[in-house]
């Protein structure tokens, strides 16, 4: 194998080593530094990253996957071992190149955005610990190394969330995005017990495997219920990315977990760990491919967050929730495009166009979700509101953020030849291929509401008249490089990656796939039309710097925009499920009987353990007759007992 | 006959650092005894650890005295042991070291230590009865007179006399019972002995022996109910005795065990568990107990050491090598746990009464210290990732092995137990508000070197496997 796969732990130990000088000491003394520190590791992984993944991708191995570096953790017993290693297949490359790119940009960017800051240094070290377990994840070899990184991101994440500690609603925002997040990887752990114990392997490569999926393929009762245990594991592991990516019903954390920082907004909640749960489902493709009831369910969830999350960003007027549930719709277009893999057209199968295209749509959203919040940290820089009503007129005074968003907005509304059209297009292709028209239709609208809320956004950012808190605007250079930087792949990277998606991606393990034409010709034009005229609604709306049109018809729909502008009310139906039902009812309850009975208990056994104390004490007088009488009161004992054991 | 290097070298040591203090001028300030001592047994360590025995026994003097692996690593663990206690007892004899005030005669005090430990390796190679006898007598004997090294302080006196009466009597329960073991047998040698317990393992005289050395032992260990002594003399004597009684003297008497569980006596091994079971039982909960409403800081120590001889105990239980590779891992790591806490206290008792009290708002004072407190008492307790957590679990895993699975619920509800008081000292450090009226402390480089390195073994010994290996690999050897 060659050295430059076999130095890929490299990666992973720059970013550590960035978050422990910055965590434990560089930190502190001098932000500047640490931040360089940061800046520096990230750049060489990522330098690393695009060199392993040029000769990855260059020279494919036959396997298709390359087991890098791998040393066993923990032994359980002699057939059940926890490894941590490095597997490199044409996904886990992709994502190391994404999670360490988009990385390098945020640190420059968070350099010119926490430069005010006088908890910088935290800042950046804990970004690396970020890094580092995001990179941990994608290189995974087994369940229990992933879950491991899993969680670290998790801590990660919760710690970036709150980073304004001082403020409320970070802090409940972070407790929300854990306690959510780990909610949804109780059931991911239960997943990873059964199949360990089922399969006796935690290995990837040895899950994705046709003898895996029939050991596994049998039906147990468990009490009243018989289940398949194969559906019922994967379903289980996929409820941790389900909550992971924030998908309906678990997605209240996201848009929460907007009160970080915006550089985390951008790595954390766009690019990175938000994709995870895509990733893991990608991953475990093959296992999960023999379960359509679970490719279903992820269609099905897919797509109603697709649909759900684009409506509600419609009548959003927080910048960054806004862009929040963008990340939501297209995340819900990575997921059913994952699910829509089972064919339904014809003889049921699988296809994995619709596997390709989701790790298309991962590659290319990456780039222009961070760039987009990007722009959103420089403009709420700029502007000191998260309003988009309190902007406005931004064209002039931020001009290279302004022409790098309308390259976002229009690679995600979906226009050609932008990155996005492409990625999106092979989904919907993907959709209607399998005979899944239904989930394709929505896909449609969707990709239609989304050039619609995104240009709503444009527009009244940047167009428009300048308004009073815009007057002192300016661009600040660290923020503005890596947004145009951004930009670049934004524009470009569609057409050019495509057919090494189409061509080199494929599941881990061996999946017997049916072949269909790769082909629809009005699906690009309909996606087009959809898009565009998507944008047109929003600049007539829109663009004039006039909103007399728009606030009559949000008038006119009265009710149902309420609705829609308070997101369904879910969170509302959630606090009440937690207070009135949970906390009340349940844990009420649960709290007496722990107070009353269990610390009395406890309290019981301190007081006779300490009654006992006071009698050893007691014993302790001093007086050397007792000592030795009790010396030889110990002989006879053992004699004693010597006598009845015998 | 390289192997018998360090023996030699110890017992030329010792001599040597009592002629200098002859041939020197009287001169109470010179550093000469303890540069040498401590050079010497540092010498010494380091060829004990670079020496690797040749598999099997390496006897001399008719089978009296043997060198193997396990006897090579024991060594290594009384060399240590002496050597940070020597580190430690520095300070007493300047002024102003210690608030008990200055002890005097260092060269005697270091060549006393010394001895001793010559005497604990003359356990450690013994390879008949007389030799293991004249060895526990040897490294016994110097503690009695160091118990009472503050010859002005009452309680220190009062230690000693107390320590001598009732360690007199535990020698002659000892005796007795290596008589009994001599008139069953008619030989002294372990293979004679082996060779009549195999054929006759129900002898009465046997057992009786045994029951005998076992409580004579018991006391050295400081086993509940031979323990009384061990509050009254860790108090009373001088605190770099103190570390040298609880890790020295308690290695030499679990190495005794050792010697005889799995030597001679191992043919009845399973029937002794039922004994060894009530002692190490009785050992925690007694040692628990005590230890919990203590504000003394060494007679704390002295409940908290009773307490880990129980758990050493519950080690006893397994068998074979990887009971005694863990059972000697486990002293190495309670050995760098136990003297970083001496260490520690002997830094408070500097200017202060080493009591409860005394560490009150050490976190704001000394934050290191604290720190490296909290780490040796949660090193103590047994919780990850520090060396005690990794010692318990290997100990308590050697008595699984056997099916003893209660005892090993006994001895983890005990480790709960005794978190209890370990949090209490960590709570006096952190949470309690300072002591305005408390002198401040002060650490010396030697102190401060001295605490590098103990903490670090207490962080590093558990979680880097070569430590454990190296002792499993030295077991096996022998």
């Amino acid at each position: 194998m060659s050295d430059v796969y076999s130095y890929s732990w490299l990666i992973l130990v720059a970013p550590f080593i960035a978050f422990l000088v910055n965590s434990l000491w560089l930190g502190k003394k001098n932000w500047k530094a640490a931040a360089g520190l940061s800046t520096f590791a990230m750049a060489g992984s990522a330098v690393y990253s695009i060199k392993i993944a040029f000769d990855f991708f260059t020279q494919l191995p036959a396997q298709k996957h390359i087991i890098a570096w791998q040393y066993n953790w923990l032994e359980f017993n002699d057939t059940l071992t926890a490894k941590i290693g490095c597997l490199l297949d044409p996904i886990s490359v992709m994502m190391l190149v994404v999670i360490t790119v988009i990385a390098t940009m945020v640190n420059i960017y968070s350099i010119g955005y926490m430069k005010d800051d006088p908890s910088a240094g935290r800042f950046f070290g804990t970004l690396s610990l970020f890094c580092f377990s995001m990179l941990g994840l994608v290189v995974a070899t087994n369940l229990i190394q992933i879950y491991v990184f899993w969680e670290l991101v998790g801590v990660s994440s919760y710690l970036l969330i709150g980073f304004w500690y001082t403020k409320p609603s970070a802090v409940a925002a972070s407790k929300k995005a854990f306690i959510v997040t780990r909610f949804a990887d109780a059931f991911f752990l239960l997943g990873i017990i059964i199949t360990g114990y089922v399969l006796k392997t935690f290995d990837f490569i040895d899950i994705n495997s046709l003898q895996a999926a029939d050991s596994m393929n049998h039906i147990v009762s468990v009490g009243f219920l018989t289940v398949n245990v194969l559906t019922v594991s994967t379903i289980l592991i996929f409820i941790g990315g389900w909550g992971k990516s924030a998908m309906f019903p678990l997605h209240i954390w996201l848009p929460d977990a907007m009160e970080g920082p915006t550089p985390v907004s951008s790595i954390i909640h766009s690019a990175t760990m938000v994709v995870a749960g895509i990733f893991l489902t990608a991953r475990l493709f093959t296992i999960f491919s023999f379960s359509f009831v679970t490719l279903d369910i992820i269609a099905a969830v897919g797509c109603f967050t697709a649909l759900f999350a684009a409506v509600i960003a419609c009548t959003q007027s927080d910048i960054k929730r806004i862009l929040a549930f963008s990340t939501l719709s297209q995340l819900g277009y990575m997921m059913f495009s994952l699910g829509v893999t089972h064919d339904i057209s014809g003889d049921e199968g699988i296809n994995i166009l619709g596997f390709q295209a989701s790790m298309f749509h991962v590659f290319t959203h990456a780039f222009f979700k961070c760039m987009l919040f990007l722009m959103a940290g420089a403009v709420i820089h700029a502007v000191h509101t998260n309003d988009i009503w309190k902007m406005g007129g931004l064209r002039k005074k931020m001009p290279f953020t302004y022409w790098s968003t309308l390259a976002a907005c229009l690679a995600i509304g979906g226009i050609p030849p932008l990155s996005g059209f492409w990625s999106k297009d092979e989904i919907l292709l993907a959709s209607f291929l399998s005979g899944h028209n239904i989930i394709g239709s929505i896909g449609l609208i969707v990709g239609g509401l989304t050039a619609f809320y995104m240009f709503r956004l444009f527009f009244v950012t940047f167009h428009g008249e300048l308004k009073e808190s815009g007057q002192h605007a300016h661009e600040d250079k660290w923020m503005t490089t890596p947004i145009v930087l951004l930009a670049i792949p934004t524009i470009g990277i569609g057409w050019i990656a495509k057919s090494y998606f189409l061509g080199s991606f494929t599941p881990l393990g061996h999946i017997a796939q049916i072949e269909s034409p790769h082909h629809l010709t009005w699906l690009p034009i309909v996606a087009s039309i959809m898009g565009v005229s998507g944008l047109i609604i929003a600049w007539v709306l829109y663009g004039k710097g006039n909103y007399k049109t728009a606030t009559a018809l949000s008038e006119k729909f009265g009710k149902s925009y309420t609705v829609i502008k308070n997101k369904f009310y879910i969170d509302e139906i959630y606090l009440h499920i937690t207070h009135k039902i949970i906390f009340d009812k349940v844990a009420a309850p649960i709290k007496w009987f722990d107070s009353n009975i269990v610390d009395g208990f406890m309290n019981f056994v301190g007081w006779v353990l300490h009654l006992f104390g006071k009698l050893v004490r007691f014993s302790q007088n001093g007086q050397i007759q007792l000592y030795i009488g009790t010396m030889f009161l110990g002989f006879f004992l053992i004699y004693f007992i010597y006598k009845v054991a015998a | 006959m390289n192997f018998l290097y360090p023996d030699m070298l110890i017992l030329i040591l010792a001599i040597g650092v009592l002629a200098v203090d002859l041939i020197l001028p009287q001169d109470e300030e010179s550093n000469a005894p303890f540069l040498m001592s401590w050079l010497g047994l540092a010498s010494i360590a380091v060829i004990l650890i670079t020496q690797t025995p040749p598999p099997g026994d390496y006897m001399v003097g008719f089978g009296t005295y043997t060198i193997n692996g396990i006897s090579t690593i024991m060594k290594l663990l009384f060399t240590l042991a002496c050597l940070f206690s020597i580190l430690l007892s520095k300070s007493y004899f300047t002024a102003g070291g210690n608030l008990r005030g200055k002890m005097n005669r260092h060269s005697e005090f270091m060549a006393l230590m010394i001895f001793c430990t010559f005497g604990m390796y003359t356990v450690a190679s013994a390879g008949d009865m007389i030799s293991l006898f004249v060895g526990i007598e040897l490294s016994t004997i110097p503690l009695y007179i160091l118990s009472s090294f503050y010859k002005d302080d009452r309680s220190s006196t009062e230690a000693a006399i107390k320590y001598i009466v009732m360690g007199s009597v535990s020698t002659a329960i000892g005796l007795f019972g290596f008589s009994f073991i001599y008139g069953a047998v008619g030989y002294v040698g372990f293979e004679d002995i082996t060779n009549f317990v195999v054929n006759n393992p129900r002898d009465p005289f046997i057992w009786i022996g045994f029951i005998l050395i076992l409580s004579s032992l018991g006391f050295k260990l400081g086993l509940a109910p031979f323990h009384m002594w061990a509050p009254d003399v860790y108090q009373g004597a001088p605190t770099p005795v103190t570390t040298f009684l609880s890790v020295g003297s308690k290695s030499v008497a679990v190495t005794a065990l050792m010697l005889l569980i799995y030597g001679p006596l191992s043919a009845i091994h399973q029937e002794t568990n039922t004994l060894l079971i009530v002692l190490a039982c009785l050992s925690m909960v007694i040692g628990n107990l005590g230890a919990m409403r203590q504000k003394e800081l060494r007679r704390f120590m002295a409940y908290s050491s009773i307490a880990q001889a129980g758990y050493i105990l519950v080690g006893f239980l397994g068998k074979g090598e990887f009971a005694q590779s863990s059972i000697i891992f486990y002293l190495f790591v309670f050995m760098f746990t136990n003297v970083c806490t001496f260490f520690i206290f002997s830094i408070i008792g500097q200017k202060r009464t080493e009591s409860f009290s005394s560490l009150r708002g050490l976190s704001k004072e000394k934050p290191m210290l604290a720190a490296l407190l909290m780490m040796c008492m949660f090193s103590l307790a047994g919780i990850p990732p520090f060396a005690g957590f990794t010692g318990k679990f290997i100990l308590f895993a050697s008595a699984a092995k056997e099916g003893y699975y209660w005892m090993v619920l006994v001895g983890a509800l005990n480790s709960t137990v005794s978190l209890y008081y370990y949090l209490l000292i960590i709570k006096e450090a952190y949470i309690n508000k300072p002591d305005e009226n408390q002198p401040p402390l002060h650490l010396n480089t030697l102190q401060k070197i001295n605490l590098s390195i103990l903490g670090t073994g207490v962080v590093l010994i558990g979680l880097i496997p070569i430590f454990y290996n190296r002792v499993s690999e030295l077991v096996n050897l022998s």
